[in-house]
This record gives structure tokens, C-alpha cells and sequence, in this order.
């Protein structure tokens, strides 16, 4: 095993890499650099290094969402060994996997999740007269809606990533954007109850469409004018981060279903480690080491989600009271346990080298049907053929 | 006046209208990086509101803002620019001067297919020179370094395809005498051929530092933190859940002053240089 790595990363969770770096050199030596970027550089960076062949750092942070075109690159080292032999797999939950895995191998350890529950402001509710916890499904939540006055949104439906808001709500039914045979398959029967029921939200009038992440958004939700967001239980920390004057007045819920008895477990973003195949054995190795402590160990996962936020993907870490500790900012409330129970129910999802194309092709069809311009059978139709079209895929 | 028709002075009007409307079209958004670097960032993203249109008074706020990331070294960066483009572009000028001359007053073998492939090279986009350069970069032991930036486009095709079209103006009975007066063929390029240049290369100088000024992808790959340029400097304030316009307008601002005061020095060269030798007479 080679004395140190370095490990690329970006934002809050370089930060925790950095956190549980002292506590990982203290107890298993060696030297470990965390070194920090801004996203987009990061990515970019670390895709040609690893086509190139050379300067790539021993391990580094992969979403999701990006595992299939990385894996593609042939770049990355397969640990479905290392995995095995640690005997971890089971300890995390189980929809982390399908992404990182391609013919068998599996490329990257899993980090965090973001289970997904709808952030609401629960002042604006009781001055409304909302009952927020005897909403079950979508039905009861747009009628829960209806009860605000027209300038109040009951939720912010971002017109920049109508795709984010479709992928959380479609992967909640279970359903997925390619066949196993890699067929499109985003215009499924799932697809078009997603897309109906966006749209049955936007012609309530219970909707406002403010770009997410803009200055707009935050200062709507400070104000209170728009009381839910659908998002990862990260939110949270961004919203402590941005809007802090409001600590107290928030609550989570999870996101409703779509009938009665429905799975109310999804999921909204999350990231892995992976290690590059250039890298020399013993270097990896001492990358895996580290990664196994960070990410595989309930100590360190505890202490991300306590100091950042990040919601572990590693089961054991639930065990921990951390979990049950009520947020202040939540007004109390444990929205750590909600997420620890939601977390191993989101069903498993997949990506491929494509899905950039069904993220254009989903923004800008359904923008089209909430504009009125097409029906939700003829958004989710023209995504789908858009996408077989552009990537010489079939249609499902 | 006399000799201006009314119809002229009418085209003449239109024409002055239409030039005004295009420098418009090109300083406004300048001037709003400018105002928004001094604006708190609520002031200037609010949707539509109230556009503010005058400087405010949050610039060193937004600067100390900037100067307190981690990832980030912005006054490092504006260094490592100016130094990578100011060298490239004097080493560039020379490389693409003498390569352009040897193009237009010398005959060697295979002059025409050399030329044609170094042109071809033209259509090449960067992206795809990333990867091999930054392999080749790192074999020569650059990686990490100025050179590597400097050295891949120091003979920069358009750079040579300008430099030739331009000194193929140069009479040959000139150099021909300054030969029979016993000038070195060095002496020819430097004592003859460059001081009849000065309008190109200082027009070919300022497309260098720009295209020098502007380049992104390859020093991002190729640089690690401390080296980087402007460009990628300010791409590490866009983070996964936040994006620091404040900062970035900041940035922004203060990369454009060496541009600036590269054009306005050379700026009276720079149309004559560029039309130099674009017509056959």
C-alpha cells in the first residue's frame, strides 16, 4: 500500500473528505490530499486526465448521474473485488448500485443519497390553514394548495429543470428511462402518469415556475411565497445556507403519492468515490483504505451528515441517535429518521452515456406541455422519439 | 460642404446610426459586468424589478468576497495570465514572422503542401488538441508549468498564414539589393522585412493575447490550482449549488483591464494591420 493519495472532490463535500482525513491518518497512517474544485472544473478535469492516461489523482468524487459515462471512458478501476472481499455491499442501500455497475463490475463506492421529501414552509401553512400531515397523495396535495391565495405558490415547478422534478417523481413509480436492452423508454405508461401529473399541478394554479437556484428562488422561499420544495434531503443545509432568517419555520414531509398506499421513497441526487485505473495498485489500494474509512465506516458517514448534511448511503450509519436529533432548523422536527426510512425504500435507477440527451429532451417537451402547447401523451411521445433519434436508439 | 449631396449626408446619417447601434450592442453588456461587480448580488439578479443601472458602492465587498475563497488565488491567477500571454504573444510574434516570411519570400521543397497542412490546422478545434497536447506536454516534463500553456500554439497557423500574406507585399528588388550590399539572410528578416511590419504585427499581437487571454479547456486540464488563468479561475466560483455572481462579475471586471490596455496601446495598428495585404494590387 503506497503511502498517500490524493482525492479530488468539490464544494461542502470535499470539505467532508477533509473532515475525516485527521481520524483516517491517525488510525491507519499514511497521507492523504484532498484537494477542492469548483464542480464543472472538477468534471472536466478529471474526464481528460483519465482518457489521457496520466495525472489523474489516486480517487475522486463521481455523481451518480454521471457513473455511466465515466464507466464508458474504460478509466476507471473496477472494485467489485475489494467490495467482495470487504463483504460491504449489503450495508448500503440497495438503489445506489445499478449506476455504478456495468457487465457485472461495479466502479465506484457509494456515498451519499438524497432521499427526497417536499420542504415547506409550515407558517405559511398554518396561516392558510393547511393540513400538511393528512396529505397521503397528489390529489390531497393540490387541494391542500388550493386553499392559498393566487400570489402564494404551493409549489415551485422550475421551468430550468422540469427534468429534475420528472426524474424524482418517475423513479418514485419505478420507473426507468432505458430498457435493459437500452431502448428509450420515457414515453412508458410511468412516464405519462409522471407528465399528467405536473401538468394536473400547474392547471390547478397551485404551482409557480421561478428557475431553481436563482436569487429569485431563494428570496421566494424566504418570503414564504412559495411554501413547498420537492428536493434531496440536502436541501436542507442550502437553505440553512442561504436563508437562514427563516430557521424554525420549516418542516419536511415525504413527497405525496400517487394514489392511496403508494411508495412515497424517492431519491434527488447523490455522489461515490472512485479510484482511476491509472493509478499504480499500491496507490489505489491506499485510496481504497481511505475510501472504505470515509464512506464505509458508521464513525465518519455520522460525522458527514452531522457537519455537512450528507445523507449516508451506508445503512449502518442509521442506527445512530445523530438521526433522531431534531433540527432547529426544521422547527424540531427528526428529519433524519424520515430520511433513514425513506433511504433504503428508493427504487433502483439507470443511466447511460445518453441520459444528457433525456434531460434535453424532457426540459424542453414538458416545458412545451405546461405552456399548453402539447398534451402530456404528445410531450412524453416527442422526448422519447427526439431522444431514439439523436442517440440511434430504439424506442421501448 | 458644397460637394456633399443631400442624398450622401442622408447615407452618411444612417450609416454613422448603424455603427452607433452596434457599439451600443457591444458595450452595454461590458458596462453591466462593470456596474454589477459593484452591486450587492440580490441588487442585480432580482428578476426584472428594479434594474439598477449605476455603479453602486459593494465592489470591495464583492472583492474581499472573492479573495476569501479556498480554491481560488485571484490576484495569483491575474499574474499567471498576464505572464502566459504577454510571453506567448512576443515569443508567438516572433515565431509567426519568421515562418511567415520563409513562406512568402523563400522556394523550397514542398513549400506549398507544408503551408496547406500547417493552414489545415486551422480547423482542428481545440478540444480535440486537448488530450494529445496534454500528453505531449507531460512527456516533456511541462505539466504544470507555463511553458505548457505557451509552448503548443507558439507557431500559431494564423498567426504564419497573416505574417505571410502580409510580407508577400515586401518588393523582392529590396531585399535582392540589401543581398548585394552583403546582408545576412537574418538581416534581411530583422533589418528589412520586421520594421515594414509594425501595423501587422500589432494587430497580429493583440488577436495572440486575446486567443491567449480566452483559452479555458486546455489550462484547466493541464494547470493545477495556483497556476490557473482568469478563465478557469473564475469557472471555480460555478459550485454544485450555488453559482457566486458577485464574485464572478468581479472577476469578470477585472479581467478585462489588460485587454483593454493592450488594445488602446496598439490600437491605432490594428485596422491598417489586419487589411495589410488582404488586396492584390
Amino acid at each position: 500500500m503506497a503511502s498517500d493519495a490524493t482525492v479530488w472532490g468539490w464544494d461542502v463535500a470535499a470539505k467532508a473528505l477533509d473532515v475525516v482525513d485527521d481520524p483516517y491518518e491517525e488510525e491507519h497512517g499514511g497521507d492523504i490530499t484532498v484537494e477542492q474544485f469548483g464542480r464543472s472544473n472538477m468534471k472536466d478535469k478529471f474526464k481528460s486526465r483519465v482518457l489521457s492516461g496520466s495525472g489523474a489523482p489516486a480517487a475522486a468524487m463521481m455523481e451518480s448521474v454521471d457513473a455511466a459515462a465515466w464507466v464508458d471512458t474504460g478509466g476507471l478501476r473496477d472494485v467489485s473485488g475489494w467490495i467482495e472481499d470487504a463483504g460491504i455491499r449489503s450495508d448500503f442501500v440497495s438503489g445506489k448500485w445499478g449506476p455504478l455497475t456495468k457487465d457485472g463490475s461495479t466502479y465506484a463506492l457509494p456515498w451519499d443519497v438524497g432521499p427526497v421529501a417536499a420542504f415547506y414552509r409550515n407558517d405559511v401553512a398554518e396561516e392558510h390553514g393547511l393540513d400538511m400531515d393528512g396529505i397521503e397523495t397528489w390529489d390531497q396535495f393540490i387541494a391542500e394548495g388550493e386553499k392559498l391565495p393566487d400570489d402564494v405558490a404551493m409549489l415551485n415547478l422550475p421551468p430550468n429543470d422540469y427534468d429534475g422534478v420528472w426524474r424524482m417523481m418517475f423513479r418514485q413509480l419505478g420507473g426507468l428511462p432505458f430498457t435493459d436492452s437500452g431502448a428509450v423508454n420515457i414515453n412508458s405508461e410511468t412516464s405519462l402518469r409522471v407528465a399528467r401529473q405536473m401538468k394536473a399541478a400547474h392547471d390547478a394554479g397551485i404551482t409557480s415556475s421561478v428557475a431553481s437556484w436563482s436569487s429569485e428562488w431563494f428570496s421566494r422561499a424566504g418570503e414564504g411565497s412559495i411554501v413547498s420544495i420537492l428536493s434531496g434531503a440536502w436541501l436542507e443545509g442550502t437553505l440553512k445556507a442561504e436563508v437562514g432568517d427563516t430557521s424554525g419555520m420549516w418542516r419536511v414531509m415525504r413527497p405525496p403519492a400517487y394514489e392511496s398506499g403508494g411508495n412515497r421513497a424517492t431519491n434527488w441526487g447523490g455522489s461515490n468515490l472512485v479510484i482511476a485505473d491509472q493509478v499504480s495498485d499500491a496507490k489505489a489500494r491506499r485510496a481504497w483504505d481511505y475510501m472504505q474509512f470515509a464512506l464505509g465506516t458508521k464513525e465518519q458517514q455520522v460525522t458527514m451528515y452531522e457537519e455537512y448534511g450528507l445523507f449516508p448511503a451506508y445503512k449502518p450509519a442509521y442506527e445512530s441517535d445523530a438521526f433522531d436529533q431534531g433540527s432547529e432548523f426544521l422547527g424540531g422536527q427528526a428529519a433524519g429518521r424520515m430520511f433513514a426510512e425513506i433511504a433504503p425504500n428508493i427504487p433502483t435507477y439507470n443511466y447511460t452515456t445518453d441520459t444528457p440527451e433525456i434531460t434535453k429532451a424532457i426540459n424542453s417537451e414538458l416545458g412545451r406541455m405546461i405552456s399548453g402547447e402539447l398534451s402530456p401523451q404528445e410531450a412524453v411521445d416527442r422526448a422519447a422519439q427526439q431522444v431514439a433519434n439523436r442517440t440511434n436508439r430504439d424506442l421501448a | 460642404m458644397g460637394s456633399v449631396t443631400r442624398d450622401e449626408a442622408g447615407w452618411r446619417f444612417l450609416g454613422y446610426s448603424f455603427v452607433l447601434l452596434v457599439t451600443l450592442l457591444m458595450i452595454v453588456p461590458i458596462y453591466w459586468i462593470v456596474v454589477a461587480s459593484t452591486l450587492p448580488e440580490q441588487a442585480f439578479l432580482s428578476a426584472g424589478t428594479d434594474v439598477r443601472l449605476l455603479p453602486g458602492s459593494n465592489f470591495l465587498a464583492n472583492l474581499d468576497a472573492l479573495q476569501a475563497r479556498e480554491s481560488v488565488d485571484f490576484v495569483q491567477s491575474i499574474w499567471n495570465s498576464v505572464f502566459i500571454a504577454v510571453v506567448y504573444t512576443l515569443l508567438s510574434l516572433v515565431l509567426c514572422s519568421m515562418g511567415g516570411f520563409a513562406f512568402a519570400k523563400y522556394e523550397f521543397k514542398f513549400k506549398e503542401p507544408i503551408f496547406y497542412s500547417i493552414l489545415a490546422t486551422l480547423t482542428l478545434p481545440i478540444q480535440l488538441l486537448v488530450i494529445p497536447l496534454f500528453l505531449l506536454v507531460s512527456q516533456m516534463g511541462l505539466s504544470n508549468s507555463y511553458w505548457a500553456i505557451i509552448l503548443p500554439w507558439a507557431a500559431n497557423p494564423l498567426g504564419i498564414f497573416l505574417m505571410r500574406q502580409n510580407m508577400k507585399q515586401i518588393p523582392d528588388a529590396l531585399l535582392e539589393s540589401a543581398r548585394i550590399d552583403g546582408a545576412t539572410e537574418f538581416q534581411l528578416y530583422y533589418r528589412i522585412a520586421l520594421p515594414t511590419m509594425k501595423s501587422s504585427l500589432a494587430a497580429l499581437a493583440i488577436v495572440l493575447f486575446l486567443f491567449q487571454w480566452n483559452l479555458f479547456l486546455f489550462p484547466l486540464v493541464v494547470l493545477e490550482q495556483g497556476k490557473y488563468t482568469i478563465p478557469v479561475a473564475i469557472n471555480e466560483l460555478i459550485g454544485a449549488q450555488r453559482v457566486y455572481y458577485d464574485q464572478i462579475m468581479v472577476a469578470a471586471a477585472l479581467s478585462i483591464i489588460p485587454l483593454f490596455l493592450v488594445f488602446l496601446f496598439l490600437q491605432r495598428h490594428f485596422v491598417s494591420g489586419i487589411l495589410a495585404g488582404s488586396v492584390k494590387e
